[in-house]
């Protein structure tokens, strides 16, 4: 029994607690420095996009693909984000573009914090401070990577045939957050069951405003719409 | 499993907030995680289990969750619709494209310490 009151709620009351209301974000720490790095970005004149999505959806090999083709026109730069190693900096440094790996050793997602030390290491890099094209990719995961605003400017969820239609409705936070989704690797839609009218409807239903286009970055269908709209966000 | 990272944002929040108010030990905190912030409750539960009871200051803490509902928005008639899941169809107009509202934040609301 509590001596003070003689009330019998122990141990979780105390008479000498004290409530303090904070209402506040656990994100709050994130957003402000994805503020901070969105203004950097803007001071940069980069147009910043985040790439979210499963592991081998075909990120690098659409990055591959857009700077062979779009890379005599604008500046690329790419922020590479995995759990170990720098084989997909490596890809894309054979691309001659500025490239930084970033390793989160575990961590499911890349933060702010992370993206704001890998400007700095971009800068670092031949061609690392101008850059009109900056893209994120962040670890391959549909699901941690969502929560996590970087500063970027776009968000782009990414989905390859093989991986089934269900993925909107599976992992919707993915598809609220973003501005754009890509179908990839459309060239093989004969040997899957991938209807893409279907995987559409799934994903506009969730977020009516996003953009749809599907493509395939190794036979090139579809590859002149994402570059229209990639040239459009540089103008 | 990004409900760990999260939590450890939340240890080294209510270590400041002690720190800040003179206090040792944390009794109760409480959050809201809302319908559409892609974090599943019982990882983040879990993970505080875990993780509050590394640190002397939240060995003991007591963890409460609110999670208030979502909501739609039919993209037809503009009425708004409280469901759980996303309906098939609007109840009213029978149109399939919805904008879900609601919060897709985590928000630690208060702390009890002493």
């Amino acid at each position: 029994m509590c001596d003070a009151c003689g009330c019998d709620l122990k141990p979780a009351h105390s008479h000498d607690s004290k409530v303090v209301e904070v209402h506040q974000s656990l994100l709050a720490a994130n957003t402000a420095m994805a503020a901070k790095n969105r203004k950097h970005f803007d001071t940069m004149g980069a147009v910043v996009i985040n790439m979210i999505s499963s592991p081998g959806s075909g990120k690098t090999t659409l990055l591959e693909k857009t700077i062979e083709t779009l890379g005599g026109d604008i500046r690329i730069g790419v922020i590479e984000g995995d759990i170990e190693t720098d084989r997909d900096a490596e890809r894309i440094r054979a691309k001659g573009v500025p490239v930084v790996q970033l390793t989160t050793g575990g961590a499911c997602h890349l933060d702010a914090a992370q993206i704001h030390k890998g400007i700095h290491l971009l800068e670092k890099e031949k061609g690392g401070t101008e850059i009109d094209l900056l893209f994120i990719e962040n670890v391959g995961n549909l699901v941690c990577p969502a929560t996590f605003d970087l500063g970027e400017h776009h968000r782009m969820v990414l989905i390859s045939v093989p991986e089934g239609p269900d993925k909107p409705a599976k992992y919707p936070k993915a598809f609220h957050s973003s501005q754009l989704f890509v179908i990839t690797k459309i060239d093989i839609l004969p040997y899957f069951d991938f209807p893409v009218e279907e995987a559409t409807a799934e994903a506009l239903q969730l977020n009516p405003e996003l953009q749809v286009m599907a493509l395939s970055a190794t036979s090139g269908e579809g590859f002149e719409q994402w570059l229209d709209y990639l040239r459009k966000l540089c103008n | 499993m990004h409900e760990m990272s999260l939590v450890q944002g939340l240890l080294g929040q209510l270590q400041q907030l002690a720190a800040e108010h003179n206090k040792s030990k944390v009794l109760t905190v409480s959050m809201e995680i809302g319908p559409f912030s892609g974090v599943v409750i019982d990882s983040f539960e879990f993970g505080f289990g875990i993780l509050a009871k590394e640190i002397s200051l939240t060995k003991d803490a007591r963890l409460i969750i609110e999670s208030p509902p979502a909501s739609y928005r039919c993209c037809g008639c503009g009425k708004q619709i409280e469901e759980e899941q996303r309906p098939e169809s609007c109840p009213h107009c029978s149109e399939t494209l919805f904008s879900p509202e609601g919060s897709d934040d985590l928000i630690l609301l208060r702390v009890e310490m002493e």
